[in-house]
Order: C-alpha cells, then sequence, then structure tokens
C-alpha cells in the first residue's frame, strides 16, 4: 500500500466548514442524549431570566407608576418649585409664575395644578390617604386620564371628585354618586380612573377650585405650572425665557421631569433593592449553568479525549460548548420569558403591573448568551487542558 | 523501502525532579507498511506509552518517530491533531463510542471531520459498517448494542477514511474470549484487505496466532521482536 502522505496532510487540513458543522451536530446531540442535565441547565437559564425580567419588570412598572403623571399631563414643560424630583404634594409656588407664564412668547397655554395631600373619611369611621390633584377645566391640562367611569365635565359640579377605581373597597364601598368626607367638606363621586396609583396614596381629581376650598389653600398659591408650547415654538428656547421670568422656580421640559424622577428613584432604595435582586438572579443563574455545563464536561470527558484522539482541535470543542451554551441561553430565554409574559399577565393590576419593554425582550437573549458563554469558561478550560492520550489510561 | 513507524531511541519520562519516572527508554521500533505488529508486555512496561506516542497523542521526550516518512517529533502541537486525522484510526480497549451519536454517526463523525461530505460520509459509514456485520444496527445507540458489537463499530470507526496505520488499544479486554476472538480476527482481516498497517497491544496470547511479529516490551524498553534488516 503506497501512501501518499502529502496528499493526506493536505485533505486533513481542509474541511474545516464541515468539521464544524459536523461538530456542531454533535454538541447538540450530545446535549439531548443526557436529558437531565439539559433540563438542569436550561432551568437555570430560565430561573435567572425570570428572576431577573420579573423583577425589572416589576422596577420598569414601579417607575411607570411614579412617572404617569408628568407622561400623561399633556404639557410640554414644567413650572416646579427648585429641588422637585417628584409629582406630589410639596412646597407651594406663587399664582404670579401663571402670570409670567402666560406673557411668555410660544406658550400657548399654562394651566395652574394644585396637589395636596389629604383624606377621605369613611362612612364607618376611619380615613384613607388620597393626593387630591386640583387641576384647570378650561385646558384639561394635569386632569384625569384612564376613565373608566363618568365624565371629566361633571367636575364641573361643586365638591365633585374622581377617585381611583381600585379604591373603591378601601374608600368605603365608593360607587358614582356616592358622598364622602373630605377636609370637613361633603365630596360626591362623580368618576372613577383605572391604575392612577403611584408609590404614595392614590389620586383623586377635581377642579381647582375645589382643592382649594377643601384643602384651605390660599388662592395666591399652586403646585406647578403647565405649559403647552404655541405650534412651531420652539422648546428649548421658551424654557429659557421661562426661566429668567421665574427665578425663584424652576423651568423644567417633560423629557427631562420624567428623567429625573427615574434616576432620583434609581439612585434611592428602589433601584438598590431590584438592581439587587435582579443581580442575584443572573448570578445564581450563572452559578448554575457554570456548574451544571462543567459536570456534562466531567461525565463525558472520556468522549472529549476521544474526540481529541481523533483528529479534532481544542477550537473544535470549543465551538461545541459555545454552541451549547448559546443553545442554552435561546432555549431558556424563551421558555423564561415566556413565564414572564404569562406572570405579568397574571399579577397585572392597578396597584402593579409588570412591564417588560420590547428592549428587555430583545436584550435577554442576548445577555443571558453572554453569560452562559461566562458559564461555560471553566467546562472550556477543562476541556482545551484535556489530553487526548487520557484516552489509553 | 519507506517504513510506516521508524521510531528511533525514542524515550518518555513523565513528571520531574524526584518524581520522575522514565516509561520508555531508548526505544527502537519499526515496522513495515501492511504489518500486523502486536505489542506485549507486562502491565506498567510502557505499551501503552509508546502506542500513544505512535498515535501522536502523546509527544516523546527523545528520539525521533516518523510515521509513512512524515517526522512527528519536533513538530507543534497544533499539527499533530492534523496528523491524527490524516494517518491514523484507533481502535480503544473500552470502544469510547460518542454514547449520543448512532453507531453510523459515530463512524460519519471521523470522516466529516475529514471533510468528507455528510453523503459520502453517509455511504462509507454505511459500507463500513456492512462490512463489520451491522448493517441492520447502523441506527443503534451505543447503550443498544452488545460489547462485541460497540467494538466492531469502533473498528468501522478506525478504518473510516481508510488511514494507512490502525493503533488499537488491548482491542479484546473488554470482551469475552469468543467476542475477542471475532472482533480482533475481523480487524485483521479488514486491515490486511486494506494493506493497512497495524499495531495492538495486548495481553491476550489467543490472539498472538494474528500477528505477523510479536515485539515484547518491558520496563520501557524493547526485549525482542525487533525487525530485522533495519540500519541503527
Amino acid at each position: 500500500m503506497t501512501v501518499d502522505v502529502a496528499a493526506r496532510l493536505r485533505a486533513a487540513r481542509g474541511g474545516r466548514l464541515r468539521r464544524a458543522q459536523a461538530t456542531i451536530v454533535v454538541a447538540l446531540r450530545m446535549m439531548l442524549h443526557d436529558k437531565a442535565k439539559l433540563i438542569g441547565t436550561t432551568l437555570g437559564v430560565v430561573f435567572a431570566v425570570v428572576l431577573a425580567a420579573q423583577q425589572l419588570g416589576v422596577l420598569f412598572g414601579l417607575l411607570q407608576k411614579n412617572t404617569m403623571f408628568v407622561d400623561n399631563a399633556g404639557a410640554d414643560l414644567w413650572i416646579v418649585p427648585p429641588g422637585t424630583t417628584q409629582t406630589a404634594p410639596g412646597q407651594r409656588m406663587s399664582t404670579a409664575l401663571l402670570d409670567q407664564a402666560r406673557a411668555t412668547p410660544g406658550v400657548a397655554v399654562a394651566a395652574p395644578l394644585l396637589m395636596i395631600g389629604t383624606s377621605v373619611t369613611k362612612p364607618g369611621g376611619g380615613s384613607e390617604a388620597t393626593t387630591l390633584v386640583g387641576f384647570d377645566l378650561a385646558t384639561g391640562l394635569g386632569g384625569p386620564w384612564n376613565v373608566v367611569a363618568g365624565d371629566v365635565a361633571a367636575l364641573r359640579a361643586p365638591d365633585a371628585l374622581f377617585f381611583e377605581d381600585a379604591q373603591r373597597e378601601k374608600f368605603g364601598g365608593l360607587n358614582l354618586g356616592s358622598v364622602r368626607e373630605v377636609g370637613g367638606h361633603k365630596v360626591r363621586v362623580v368618576g372613577f380612573t383605572w391604575g392612577l396609583q403611584p408609590f404614595g396614596p392614590p389620586f383623586s381629581f377635581a377642579d381647582i377650585d375645589t382643592v382649594r376650598d377643601l384643602g384651605a389653600v390660599p388662592a395666591d398659591q399652586l403646585s406647578f405650572v403647565l405649559i403647552k408650547l404655541a405650534p412651531g415654538a420652539d422648546r428649548a428656547a421658551v424654557a429659557a425665557d421661562l426661566a429668567a421670568r421665574c427665578p425663584t422656580a424652576t423651568v423644567i421640559a417633560t423629557p427631562t421631569f420624567h428623567a429625573t424622577i427615574v434616576s432620583t428613584l434609581l439612585r434611592q432604595q428602589l433601584g438598590i433593592t431590584f438592581g439587587t435582586s435582579t443581580a442575584f438572579g443572573l448570578i445564581i443563574g450563572f452559578i448554575i449553568v457554570a456548574l451544571s455545563m462543567f459536570s456534562a464536561v466531567l461525565d463525558n470527558l472520556r468522549e472529549y479525549g476521544t474526540l481529541k484522539a481523533i483528529g479534532l482541535t481544542s477550537w473544535d470543542l470549543t465551538r461545541m460548548l459555545v454552541v451549547q451554551s448559546i443553545v442554552y441561553a435561546l432555549l431558556g430565554s424563551l421558555i423564561g420569558l415566556g413565564l414572564v409574559a404569562l406572570m405579568s399577565a397574571g399579577i397585572r393590576g392597578p396597584n402593579l403591573i409588570v412591564i417588560v419593554p420590547r428592549t428587555l425582550v430583545l436584550a435577554t437573549p442576548i445577555i443571558m448568551t453572554v453569560l452562559c458563554m461566562l458559564a461555560s469558561v471553566l467546562a472550556l478550560r477543562r476541556v482545551r487542558r484535556l489530553e487526548p492520550g487520557m484516552v489509553f489510561r | 523501502m519507506t517504513l510506516a513507524i521508524d521510531a528511533r531511541g525514542v524515550g518518555k519520562v513523565f513528571g520531574a525532579g524526584a518524581l520522575a519516572f522514565r516509561a520508555l527508554d531508548a526505544v527502537d521500533f519499526q515496522v513495515t507498511p501492511g504489518e500486523l505488529v502486536m505489542l506485549v508486555g507486562p502491565s506498567g512496561s510502557g505499551k501503552t506509552t509508546l502506542l500513544s506516542i505512535l498515535g501522536c497523542v502523546l509527544t516523546a521526550t527523545e528520539g525521533e518517530l516518523r510515521l509513512f516518512g512524515e517526522r512527528v517529533s519536533g513538530r507543534p502541537e497544533r499539527e499533530l491533531p492534523v496528523l491524527r486525522r490524516a494517518l491514523i484510526g484507533f481502535v480503544f480497549q473500552g470502544h469510547n463510542l460518542i454514547g449520543a451519536l448512532s453507531a453510523r454517526d459515530n463512524v460519519r463523525l471521523v470522516l466529516e471531520s475529514r471533510g468528507t461530505t455528510a453523503h459520502a460520509a453517509r455511504a462509507e459509514a454505511d459500507a463500513l459498517l456492512a462490512a463489520v456485520g451491522l448493517a441492520d444496527k447502523r441506527d443503534r445507540l451505543p447503550a443498544e448494542l452488545s460489547g462485541g458489537q460497540r467494538q466492531r463499530v469502533a473498528i468501522a470507526r478506525a478504518l473510516a477514511g481508510s488511514p494507512p496505520l490502525v493503533l488499537a488499544d488491548e482491542p479484546t479486554a473488554a470482551l469475552d474470549a469468543h467476542a475477542g476472538l471475532e472482533v480482533t480476527e475481523l480487524l485483521t482481516r479488514m486491515c490486511r484487505e486494506r494493506g493497512t498497517t497495524v499495531v495492538v497491544v495486548t495481553h491476550d496470547n489467543r490472539i498472538f496466532h494474528l500477528a505477523d511479529r510479536i515485539v515484547h516490551i518491558e520496563d520501557g524498553r524493547i526485549v525482542d521482536g525487533r525487525l530485522s534488516g533495519v540500519a541503527a
């Protein structure tokens, strides 16, 4: 038998694509063959995805609860007390700011907003806190949205209020026409909103004059001024002009106000709590995947040694583990996101909504792929260090 | 004539310093193309170490090795898988089939790792499995086959791509006497038909009669069975 060694070596050096395809198939078959490891590792990824995505979803939901007023008030610019980081009752400003704003070029509408913290006395005794929002009925800026019963126009009637639908029972069984006492005054329920509950007490809405009466707020005070720009007006230029005219207040664009609320909350307990639980989810998932993949390699060490002995390179085996990592990540992400979607639908309510934005859905498989590939490093190191000669021992 | 295996002064030391252990000591080992040589010797004599070096899965500490005239010693480690794919088929003591792959896919893997197309690999795998008498079991997983059948698949895998050299490590060790003899006879017959050079490490004297030459190794040195007429 004549052996053309040169031709054989040439042939053995080629065929990289074919070898890559073959090793990918072997990697997948090995994964599917060891069903216990497959399930265990996938569950690790699912666990990480569910915990991290659910925690982030709840965080986004809570952030949305705290930014929803800014997002839905209908204003382009806000005039707020200096240092304001949330839409809640607090420091008041002079109504003179309203006149300054109305006189500013580029301002189409300037509307007052008054927020007070008060309580609703229940028929059977006791009371429940609410954040009473007084808005300008003529412009509607800062008025209720997500209205599920009643008509906003009904707030023109004296002592008429909109309440949060989810708080009906809490306020003693509210219905349209129910009468309650707020700040020693009788008020009548004329409508309901849905889901307008920030971190603090739920919002109730009324005409600004009604709120002044209920809270005994002087006529020259307000909480915020909401600005609607004239068509074609430049927001930055108008904001700068307003800031110059209102030196005792802060002028802030709606997107900036939104971002300020979010960053403030994230720097506080909220960010730390959810950031920690999300990180724990990812870390635990990482550990499960790393141990599971390492254990799968240990269980199949002889097979990996055999693959090396028959001529596969360390890179071929690396490719196998990378393929397995990617499959684990994608499979786990798919199942995990599906579970998160189900859980989100299940726990969705006026008090809590889980928001899983598209960016998070798209980022999850990518993050999990990176995580799984990092988790496979331990297994990779073992496989790469494996001597093919071990098959003869 | 180019020798199939030409190992000269090959030595292997494991460990270092006071823990150093010399497994092979200046071994000269030559095999002519198409020859079937059995390496025999007591446990720990260095048979498997020599086989590992011949199979390019272990590098010698000293000496020179050529396979079919191609210098192996001194090559960078990354070149060794290429040599294995190009020249060598292996039969292991414990068959070492990939448990997740069917008999056919175990054979195909070797072929496809050498660049053979899927269609051609499938055809050759089927032909080899038919030749070892397992045409009807080609879709079975190793766990679904008997020990003898697994070793037959291992022989088919070793011969996939017609390597000019087959190295077998105790191919009968995990089999009963009858199956062991049958498997070795099969290996011998198929290799002779193809003109393949074969080195078998074995303790099993019931298969010695199948060898062209028996080489005895003790304490890391070849004590008997050297190829005559080879210049030192």
